[in-house]
């Protein structure tokens, strides 16, 4: 079964083929946000160099957020139209569980997507014979509220996503020995932890429609914001 | 505030070029003015001014249009909007928490949701056909510094 996969949430604009049991090709750009004029060209580069066309592909993954808004709908306007065109199935698989697969860690792992202002895309993952679970659940909040949770609840701590390049220095002052940064090859968004995922959601039984798949956009709530302007 | 006074549409365009010429990462022009004042018509030429070549058009009915300029440039349109909810679903914080610079036409709108820290500009007409009086006010170091920059009062 041959899995394409895209993440378009962060800067990082990356595009992977999978079949069941090989990544077949990964291709990957961090560059300012131009993902409108990149994505497409990237993976045509991407399956030309493979000997394959779209029609080959026999299901699509796609990452739905959080991340950047513009970069999301980019993401998925692709997918779902590749989708669409060849009738095939399509899975969106959250930003953060993709961030947390890259990582094999036998901890708590965190990725951690900058939202501007202080604020961060976050979760709280761990494996359980392999598995990824979900402990606390994607959400937006300030950066220092999620130090306060960390440090008083949890250990052996995984941390990765651009995040952890904006907020490294208060990362490392609140968490010191309890957190390892990943090392940047495992630190991105990579479509290939997308294309995984994907798949074995798929199996799993999991179906998204090409006509409702939507972003996952976790925008701050009402009463969050109506705080932030009086603490302003 | 700084009231200034722009005979014609030249003198229009030599104020938007040299605002463009000034503007740096970040800042967030909030334009107000009645239909047909001339706040595209003054985007157009502070695009000009931060070396915008491709041809500015409003965004009334795109909403947001980007331009690659010396900085990039992200023109807003907020006139359709119902208020500042719609404006977070369109992702606005990436753009105007960005280093590029946001210009929002009827900024007055969404006035709630925008920093403290920008450059409101009122255009407003005259009794005089084709003369324009333009408005400046805002708060903050950066504003005080862009009016010193602009070398108007």
């Amino acid at each position: 079964m041959k899995t394409l996969a895209v993440d378009t949430s962060t800067m990082m604009a990356t595009c992977a083929l999978l079949d069941e049991d090989r990544l077949l090709g990964e291709f990957s750009l961090n560059q300012d946000m131009t993902h409108s004029e990149n994505l497409v060209p990237m993976i045509k580069e991407m399956l030309d160099n493979l000997n394959l066309k779209v029609k080959d592909i026999d299901l699509f993954g796609v990452a739905i957020g959080p991340g950047s808004f513009t970069g999301l709908r980019i993401g998925i306007a692709t997918i779902k139209s590749f989708a669409h065109v060849f009738d095939k199935p399509v899975i969106g698989v959250s930003t953060l569980e993709g961030l947390a697969f890259n990582l094999p860690y036998k901890g708590y792992i965190v990725p951690i997507i900058d939202a501007r202002r202080n604020r961060i895309y976050t979760g709280i993952y761990n494996r359980i014979k392999g598995n990824l679970i979900n402990i606390v659940e994607p959400t937006i909040m300030e950066v220092d509220k999620l130090m306060e949770l960390l440090q008083e609840e949890y250990d052996h701590i995984i941390v990765n996503g651009n995040g952890t390049l904006v907020y490294r220095d208060i990362i490392l002052e609140a968490l010191g020995d309890q957190v390892i940064m990943a090392p940047k090859n495992l630190n991105s968004c990579r479509a290939s932890s997308i294309g995984e995922l994907a798949l074995l959601k798929y199996k799993e039984g999991q179906r998204d429609s090409y006509y409702h798949l939507v972003p996952e956009y976790l925008r701050e709530s009402q009463a969050q914001r109506e705080l932030r302007k009086r603490d302003k | 505030m700084v009231r200034i006074v722009l005979k014609g549409l030249k003198e229009m365009e030599e104020f938007g070029e040299k605002l463009g010429s000034i503007l740096k990462p970040g800042d967030i022009i909030s334009l107000t003015g009645d239909l047909g004042a001339g706040k595209t018509t003054l985007t157009k030429s502070i695009g000009k001014g931060l070396g915008v070549e491709d041809y500015i058009t409003s965004p009334t009915f795109t909403l947001i249009n980007e331009y690659k300029g010396r900085l990039n440039l992200y023109h807003f349109d907020v006139y359709r909007l119902e208020g500042p909810i719609d404006l977070y679903d369109l992702g606005f914080e990436e753009y105007i928490y960005s280093n590029g610079v946001s210009i929002i036409e009827w900024g007055d709108k969404i006035e709630e949701i925008l920093p403290e820290e920008r450059i409101n500009i009122q255009i407003e007409k005259s009794v005089e056909l084709d003369e324009r009086i333009i408005y400046l006010y805002g708060e903050g170091e950066r504003f005080k510094q862009l009016i010193k920059e602009l070398n108007i009062d």
